[in-house]
């Protein structure tokens, strides 16, 4: 399978926060070949363990969240038509007309309404219509649907010119194909750390997938593998970042300073493309969480540049998946378990 | 003690590049120290035996981080796009003199007379703000800082008015002070003094310092915001300089142990050891993550009243910094005396 | 008097908002002291009751049903030269709630809160209220309270229509469901279980992590109140009504549940006939998210009761929602889960 083929079928695996394990399942059959053992636990977080022949070596752990954003019933109503609620952090605005599918055992297809312009004053139609006032149209006039169910976009993989694809759940399926490319370039007798892969739950809400399995998996390095902002023309420019600009390199009080001084010195060394993110807080990664987990850890954010980010249509470039991947790799090569902060 | 601040004040240590002032505690430590640990968060552990030796030693608690700011992105014109590591408010921060390192810049900010009369109404956001440091174009900038690089305010040490200090960084630089004069001699029970980092980032240290220690018992001394300024009722001064040590009973991330409220105020009383408590709940401490560390910690806090707190201007009173320490070392005795 | 009534009278009147719930736990004690094979207290304030399992102790799984203890309330934190108390919500209040209730204090103190004229009523807040326990003075107040002293709400209960409305449901209703399942549970069981009346939820979620932390259990369930959908002009309605059963948590804003609960909770429907509803809610945290991020993770679910006026003086349930509550948890606890 190439790259975006397999790109392809990750972002097609339904795993609304919360509702992972079917997903996780598949997931793991592609860390199978790449690791000495896999575990799925109580979450459907997917952990693939890599141990390297050294004695006492540290651990680096690897992080991508394996949930997506999406929906849940709340109620069905007569007619066939579903009210609904978000799950994860979804902009109302781009809903109206969405293509959904609804993941009962079999899949049913839905649209979300909208009422037709012609009905609507014009004051109406410069509103956003609030998520709880929208409808979602099966069609059916009696779905056997029940409350709880879990939604996601209808939207498969397209590829776009440049060398970009655009898709729903690029966030974070782009950073999970990162991780397996970085695994596939690796070969485990030659590694001096311990190599942990994990593909946590429920980022999207509350990072308790990752917190737990870091707490669990007790690394001594650990790197999350996400997605961040590029530039679009109605962003602030000095909030995003360089779309095919490379992988970018968290910098701040989430990271640990040596460790990202170390990485920066690694693409500078395999002269991979790299750009530097500088978050001054709480940097809404699973980073935030497993940082502090347990006894905690020296923790780096390498992400994607995206656009359009927890919409149908996210974007990235595959180049840029690629530098993640390179960077990665390029480090766990060389890493014998200590960092240094000497520029 | 006092000296031990003021050399603690004038280092920097913004949230999430503590190495200096950790390096200056370890320094100071190792003599006193049976045992030194630290952590992936950069968290310095320091225990010494003590003349009791209960199950479980008892901690000490303060933070070596102070507010500061990152820089996220150096502009064509050499000047500095930035952040804030802690919470500081940004109305402190315009116009002040900061540093990186050796690298003196200033918080800009457009003349008043090319202002209109709308904008001077608002306060500008974070985002819009900018640091000069005297330079013309990014290259230059480049020369001397990078993007990450971490700052602080540039303020120095002054003595004024009525034993009053001003310094940046009294929270917590004074708890920090306050440890390692407690930690010079023998404790009367084992103790370990725990100095974290990234308090103001979000108590984010304290977590990782706790789960290491699992400590049943922990005191937590840190500067605390005093409103006692002329006009502001009093039931929104928090508290006052001169008035005490503050012994607080809640504050917004924890609610302190009655028990060890209780004995830190009867200390208070029969030791004649003047003392107050908080007339608001806001804020919180590494308390808020210690008592919930593991399985569970009774945790209380001393504080000394500090007005313009996380502004480079922060001024505290000496006597309240010595009615702390005091009932410090009386929570360490009284700990000590429950033990058989 | 229904049972459930008696039961939550007796639960209510007991002082514990959160941080200082001493009188609530010694209330819950007494009650269940004889009931299980260890009682403690944590360092938080939480109450651990556990009833041991009879059998082969690798197989033997550790089963957490929670309920919190504590209840919203008020803190002093200054008092006037007039005797007039300035206080800071304990937990979750709403000012609309506030205006001339009633409030006592651990030791007997009686107080009413009221308000500031000056600011526009519309504008008002927390700070703007203040409590008057009829002292003349400060010195004379000082002989009656101190800052850091806790109240909470002092008002009335009733059963009608077999609803209960009354302060407190939340949660010390659901306390009662657990004393309930209590009664239920047979001489041995095959599961370590712990019943936990949680210290601090109210303030958020403070003391079922710690507990948990201890207890390592291999699945948790949390019992708590939720809002319903069945009152007039209300903004987001839920589907949930009183009377229409208990309700299984999906999710609320804090915590997805895990899927492996819900099922057990909806198969001891099926099996019971109990009805159930689902629990969808857009705010709200509950104890819930805290036991599920414990440790290495637990696999964590729970079951609502259905009121109405959450955090008011007022707050009703119906009668039959709480029995049903129990009846369910009990099957599950005993055969589903």
């Amino acid at each position: 399978m190439n790259q975006i083929e397999i790109l392809e079928q990750l972002c097609a695996l339904p795993g609304v926060a919360g509702f992972e394990h079917e997903a996780a399942a598949t997931v793991a059959k592609y860390l199978h070949p790449l690791v000495n053992k896999v575990d799925i636990d109580s979450f459907g977080t997917v952990t693939g363990t890599l141990i390297c022949p050294v004695a006492g070596a540290k651990t680096v752990l690897l992080d991508a969240h394996l949930d997506q954003i999406g929906f849940v019933v709340t109620k069905v109503l007569e007619n066939g038509f579903l009210r609904f609620a978000p799950v994860g952090g979804v902009d109302p605005r781009m809903l109206l007309g969405c293509e959904v599918t609804i993941l009962t055992q079999k899949p049913i297809y839905g649209i979300v309404s909208c009422m037709p312009p012609h009905l609507l004053k014009s004051s109406e139609q410069e509103k956003a219509v609030p998520i709880h006032e929208m409808l979602i149209d099966t069609g059916l006039s009696h779905p056997q649907v029940s409350v709880g169910t879990p939604v996601v976009f209808r939207q498969p993989l397209v590829e776009l010119s440049g060398g970009a694809v655009a898709s729903k759940c690029l966030d974070d399926r782009a950073g999970i194909l990162a991780i397996l490319q970085a695994l596939e370039q690796i070969d485990r007798k030659m590694l001096h750390v311990n190599v942990v892969a994990m593909f946590s739950a429920q980022e999207e809400v509350t990072s308790v997938g990752a917190t737990a399995g870091a707490f669990r998996a007790k690394p001594d390095y650990a790197i999350a593998v996400d997605v961040s902002h590029a530039s679009t023309p109605d962003a602030p420019a000095g909030e995003t970042f360089d779309f095919g600009g490379g992988v970018m390199i968290g910098m701040g009080p989430n990271m640990n300073t040596a460790f990202a001084k170390s990485l920066m010195r690694t693409a500078r060394a395999h002269d991979i493309a790299y750009q530097i993110e500088v978050m001054e807080g709480n940097t809404g990664t699973n980073a935030w969480g497993m940082q502090i987990a347990g006894y905690g850890t020296a923790q780096a954010i390498l992400s994607i540049p995206l656009r359009y980010m927890h919409t149908p249509v996210e974007t990235v470039k595959l180049s840029d998946i690629d530098a993640t991947a390179n960077l990665i790799a390029g480090f766990l090569k060389d890493f014998h378990g200590e960092v240094y902060p000497y520029a | 003690m006092l000296d031990l601040l003021k050399t603690l004040c004038c280092m920097d240590g913004p949230s999430g590049a503590e190495d200096v002032v950790r390096e200056f505690i370890r320094s100071h430590a190792a003599h006193f120290a049976d045992d030194i640990r630290t952590d992936a968060m950069g968290n310095l552990m320091v225990f010494r035996k003590g003349i009791k030796h209960p199950a479980k030693p008892v901690m000490l608690c303060a933070h070596m981080d102070e507010v500061g700011f990152i820089i996220k992105r150096i502009t064509n014109e050499g000047m500095l796009k930035f952040g804030f590591t802690g919470g500081v408010d940004p109305r402190v921060a315009l116009g002040r003199a900061v540093r990186f390192g050796q690298v003196k810049g200033i918080v800009g900010i457009k003349a008043v007379h090319l202002t209109t009369a709308s904008e001077r109404e608002h306060m500008p956001k974070t985002k819009d703000l900018y640091i000069d440091i005297g330079v013309t174009s990014k290259d230059e900038a480049l020369a001397k800082v990078q993007p990450g690089d971490y700052g602080t305010f540039d303020s120095d040490i002054v003595e004024f008015g009525d034993g009053l200090l001003k310094a940046k960084a009294i929270d917590d630089r004074f708890g920090c002070a306050v440890l390692l004069a407690l930690l010079r001699d023998k404790p009367p029970l084992d103790t370990w003094f725990v100095f974290t980092v990234q308090e103001e980032a979000g108590l984010r240290g304290a977590a990782t310092a706790a789960f290491a220690l699992r400590p049943d018992l922990c005191l937590v001394v840190e500067g605390t915001t005093a409103a006692d300024l002329a006009e502001v009722p009093p039931h929104k001064q928090v508290c006052a300089l001169g008035k005490g040590a503050v012994i607080p009973f809640m504050d917004g991330r924890t609610i302190y142990d009655e028990g060890l409220f209780d004995m830190l105020r009867q200390a208070a009383e029969t030791q004649d050891i003047p003392w107050q408590t908080k007339h608001m709940i806001a804020g919180g401490t590494d308390a808020g993550r210690i008592h919930m560390a593991c399985a569970g910690a009774r945790t209380v806090g001393l504080a000394v009243p500090v007005r313009y707190i996380h502004s480079p201007v922060s001024t505290a009173a000496l006597s309240d910094m010595r009615d702390v320490y005091a009932l410090a070392r009386a929570f360490l005795e009284g700990i000590a005396q429950s033990i058989e | 008097m229904s049972k459930v009534f008696e039961l939550y009278k007796t639960l209510a009147a007991a002082f514990g908002p959160s941080g200082r719930e001493d009188g609530i736990r010694e209330t819950i004690a007494s009650i269940a002291g004889n009931y299980f094979d260890e009682v403690t207290t944590d360092a938080l304030g939480s109450l651990i009751c556990r009833k041991k399992a009879v059998g082969v102790p690798e197989n033997v799984r550790k089963i957490m049903l929670t309920a919190h203890m504590d209840t919203p309330g008020f803190v002093v934190t200054y008092i006037d030269e007039h005797g007039f108390l300035r206080f800071a919500p304990v937990g979750g209040l709403f000012r609309g709630d506030l205006i001339h209730v009633q409030v006592r204090f651990a030791n007997g103190t009686r107080g009413v809160v009221s308000y500031e004229e000056k600011p526009d009523f519309k504008d008002l807040q927390m700070n703007n209220l203040f409590i008057d326990i009829g002292a003349a003075n400060k010195k004379e107040a000082e002989r009656m309270v101190k800052p850091g002293d806790f109240a909470v709400f002092d008002a009335p209960s009733f059963e009608q229509n077999g609803m209960i409305c009354g302060p407190f449901l939340d949660n010390r209703i659901g306390c009662a469901v657990l004393l309930m399942v209590m009664t239920k549970l047979p001489e041995t069981v095959k599961d370590d279980i712990y019943f936990v009346f949680t210290a601090q939820e109210e303030v958020g979620m403070r003391g079922a992590g710690p507990a948990a932390f201890a207890i390592e259990p291999t699945m948790a369930i949390a019992i708590d109140v939720t809002d319903t959908g069945d009152l007039p002009e209300q903004k987001y309605p839920m589907d949930c009504r009183l009377g229409g059963g208990p309700a299984v948590k999906i999710m609320d804003h804090s915590v997805l549940c895990a899927p492996r609960i819900r099922s057990a909770l909806e198969e001891a429907s099926l099996i019971t006939g109990v009805p159930i509803q689902h629990e969808i809610l857009r705010d709200g945290g509950t104890d819930t998210a805290a036991i599920q991020r414990s440790g290495s993770g637990v696999p964590t679910g729970a079951l609502s009761i259905p009121t109405r006026y959450v955090h008011s003086p007022s707050e009703m349930c119906a009668v039959r929602d709480v029995e049903q509550a129990a009846a369910l948890l009990t099957r599950t606890l005993l055969h589903t889960l």
